[in-house]
């Protein structure tokens, strides 16, 4: 019988996180995934805490981690392992040449789509906002026929931001002939700069727009590959500095960090198995051990010593949710909710105030193993990872890739 | 989750598939599997919507791989196929590849005759659409099952169904003859039911959808019929395999399917599967040999990993490095028409590459259609993975 040492359930960043620092203590790994995970959707920038209660910006990222409640995922993991995962996370990155910048002592203010700043803390190299701080004019460019990117917009917005009021903003656009067929999205243009004709084509139709020295806001568009070749070229052809934004789905930095993660676990003897719907588990004495997928064939069962539960949350089917109650359905344990759903809501608008359904999950001990109400540990060998850990909005407090690398980091650290 | 329920309601628009679409990457002219999928399923439930960008989807099922719901998006576009040809009239191009075992039995007296026929008329196919740059397959001298038929088999207790479909039937019997010397090399006796038609993937991928129902009930029945006996029935071809077990359910409704697919194989998988039962013959001859793997898209699909991948690892000395540069582009006969040879070629660019970088001259890969595609625009031999198996367990014996 084939038997590895660890089985991850999902192919997102937790899993991801966790199949690589598993490999990297030479253990044996399964990874199961079903779909390919939310970072093509989320995007590859890595939020660790950008806000407190009440909507509070947090000063940096480690001050927001010393404030987080008792029941947030941060607060289990503890501090060193979260700053140990982020120095590992950096190092693939740096290892694969597509290095992230930042780190927990500086909360990077990123442009949007939309001409507002959003709070992270790593980022790539293509949405570096040094040379955008300085200068003192900024060009934004955008591509005919780009949905969802208005310069003029983001120009407009820019003026209202009190850091971005006293700077000039000139709005150039360039044509990238895509209008043919379907709408046009930043993965059409990142994939014309894939290609050598489209990139000397692209600085071509720059030259004639913006001008030696500047400092050029894009959408994320510096190809769909996990390498800065794109960057480069186009910043060495035409001596400018070039920031892409934060945008709309499909995200091209998410589809870089996942290109690059899944081809690290690759290199380094991951088994991935595509399409697997983990149903349920085969647990004996307080041990976990196989899972079984359900196939539209038949089960197929997968033994291991150890199990990493990183598969989501109600969006990606790790936490089910039914009339008064959440289920978790792989080893059905228990998730405290209110049994009157009407209170999981906050049906304010804009509020300051997070999501309770969204702190619904799992709760886990300092190893991510899972718990009863009592604070018991109910399986020995299981570690929970990402979005299905109780404690956390991650859409509310930008911290979601962040809480995806610590814990998946942790659960493999703790095997 | 059932995988069978065809639910368009189930796509969140969250476009994960787009940027995993091999057609969409290649061509502008395709609008993307969630519009044309998902998104207009739902008009096409209410009215007949037209989308003239359906006819790129190649079926390949990288946008059911990457969906985060479960959606059958590919499956949405080939029903969506099949209505939209319901009222209208078929080129004389779609029925030819659709209907490849016609095609073969026509040919089948000669096939010398029809190769030659068929290298001197690519001027006309060309003309009704097929690619004359295309790695069409020739037809083999003699069919598999002629050639099974003249094989004296030890007989064993323990016998197991050969599925084997066109392709390696007419144009790759080797392929089948691997697979019955490997089964035999383990006790096993091969049964090869000659009622089985093909699978119907050809045919549902140019919208003849009640044609292949007609197959399905047909191969359907006979599936059941050795199952049901217990019997584990195997196939050597990802592309029939994912056919016969899954698309039937998502296509069709037809009883019994949910049953035998319970027992229905793919070949390298149930090898590792009796390795994991502790009784395959593990007499593996050393093979000191550097070979490329690609990973079928139809064989990701089917949620088992790269079972062949697994399989090669056991034989000694033996090197296969997954290539792990996507779909090769061909998606059975997508690649053979003329205006999608191109859009084919450019999809397979990455894994061309991959492979040639790689400096070997073989690729090995289970499906048929990948195969030719590989050689074609990579320019390498090729294999499926049980012709190793077989090496092996020759090379013990020498």
């Amino acid at each position: 019988m084939r038997e590895y040492d660890i089985v991850v359930i999902g192919g997102g960043l937790a899993g991801l996180m966790a199949a690589a620092a598993a490999t990297k203590r030479g253990k044996k790994v399964t990874l199961l995934s079903l779909g390919s995970g939310t970072l093509t959707i989320g995007g590859g920038i890595v939020d660790v805490m950008g806000y407190l209660e009440g909507g509070i910006p947090a000063a940096t990222p480690s001050a927001g981690l010393l404030q987080v409640g008792d029941g947030h995922p941060y607060k289990k993991i503890g501090r060193p392992a979260i700053e140990e995962s982020i120095r590992f996370f950096k190092e693939i990155c740096e290892q694969e040449g597509y290095s992230y910048i930042g780190n927990l002592d500086k909360t990077q203010w990123i442009p949007t789509a939309a001409g507002t700043l959003k709070p992270t803390c790593l980022v790539p190299k293509t949405m570096d906002t040094t040379e955008l701080k300085k200068a003192d004019k900024v060009t934004v460019l955008g591509f005919d026929a780009l949905k969802d990117f208005y310069p003029s917009l983001i120009a407009k917005n820019f003026k209202k931001i009190p850091a971005f009021a006293q700077k000039e903003y000139e709005v150039v656009m360039v044509d990238p002939k895509l209008s043919e067929g379907r709408d046009v999205t930043a993965l059409d243009v990142a994939r014309w700069l894939d290609t050598e004709e489209g990139l000397a084509s692209c600085i071509e139709k720059m030259r004639n727009v913006i001008d030696s020295g500047s400092v050029v806001i894009i959408p994320p568009v510096l190809g769909t590959r996990p390498d800065y070749a794109v960057k480069e070229k186009l910043e060495k052809a035409l001596g400018c500095h070039f920031v892409e934004t934060a945008s709309v789905p499909p995200s091209i930095t998410g589809l870089r960090l996942r290109t690059m993660l899944v081809r690290y676990l690759k290199k380094n003897g991951v088994r991935i198995v595509e399409q697997a719907i983990v149903a349920k588990s085969i647990v004996e004495d307080g041990k976990c051990v196989a899972v079984i997928t359900e196939g539209v064939d038949r089960e197929r069962t997968y033994h291991a010593k150890s199990f990493i539960l990183a598969n989501g949350g109600f969006y990606g089917g790790g936490l089910l949710a039914e009339p008064g109650k959440v289920i978790e359905p792989i080893f059905n344990l228990p998730v405290e909710a209110p049994t009157d759903h009407e209170l999981w809501a906050n049906y304010s608008l804009f509020s300051s105030e997070a999501q309770p359904f969204a702190k619904l999950g799992l709760d886990v001990d300092e190893k991510m193993r899972p718990l009863d109400a009592d604070g018991k540990v109910l399986l020995n060998n299981v570690f929970v990872a990402g979005r299905n850990l109780r404690g956390y909005d991650f859409s509310f407090e930008k911290s979601g890739n962040g809480v995806a690398i610590a814990s998946g980091y942790q659960a493999a650290m703790s095997v | 989750m059932k995988k069978h329920h065809n639910n368009p309601d189930s796509c969140t628009a969250c476009t994960v598939c787009i940027a995993n679409c091999p057609v969409t990457a290649a061509t502008r002219k395709f609008r993307g599997p969630k519009m044309v999928g998902p998104t207009l399923e739902r008009m096409r439930l209410s009215q007949d919507d037209i989308e003239p960008s359906l006819e790129y989807c190649s079926n390949c099922k990288n946008c059911d791989m990457s969906c985060p719901s479960g959606v059958p998006i590919s499956t949405l576009n080939m029903l969506a196929r099949a209505k939209y040809f319901k009222n209208r009239k078929r080129s004389l191009r779609d029925w030819i590849l659709s209907h490849g075992e016609k095609m073969a039995k026509l040919s089948a007296a000669t096939p010398g005759m029809a190769n030659f026929g068929m290298k001197m008329s690519r001027g006309i196919l060309k003309k009704i659409g097929i690619s004359d740059k295309a790695p069409l397959p020739a037809y083999a001298s003699k069919s598999f099952i002629k050639l099974f038929k003249n094989l004296k088999q030890t007989s064993y207790p323990d016998k197991v169904v050969f599925y084997p479909g066109c392709f390696i039937n007419y144009n790759d019997p080797q392929v089948g003859m691997d697979f019955v010397a490997v089964m035999q090399a383990n006790k096993l006796e091969v049964i090869v039911e000659e009622g089985f038609v093909c699978c119907g993937s050809p045919l549902v991928v140019n919208g003849f959808l009640d044609e292949a129902e007609e197959n399905a009930k047909q191969n359907v029945q006979i599936l059941k019929k050795w199952t049901d006996k217990g019997y584990p029935v195997i196939t050597c071809c990802t592309s029939c395999g994912l056919m016969l077990k899954q698309e039937y359910q998502e296509l069709f409704h037809i009883e019994g399917v949910a049953e035998y697919a319970k027992q229905l194989y793919d070949a390298d998988e149930f090898l590792l599967d009796l390795h994991d039962q502790g009784r395959l013959n593990t007499n593996f001859g050393t093979l000191n040999e550097k070979y490329m793997y690609h990973a079928p898209c139809h064989l990701r699909a089917q949620g088992m990993g790269l079972p062949g991948v697994e399989l090669l690892a056991l034989i000694p000395g033996l090197d296969v490095q997954d290539a792990d540069a996507g779909c090769c582009g061909i998606s059975g006969n997508y690649g053979f028409k003329d205006d999608k040879y191109d859009i084919s070629m450019e999809i397979g660019s990455g894994l061309f590459k991959a492979i040639k970088d790689s400096g070997r001259d073989t690729v090995v890969s289970e499906c048929g259609t990948c195969r030719l595609q590989i050689g074609h625009g990579a320019n390498v031999k090729t294999l499926h993975p049980l012709t190793l198996v077989r090496k092996s367990y020759e090379a013990y014996h020498k």
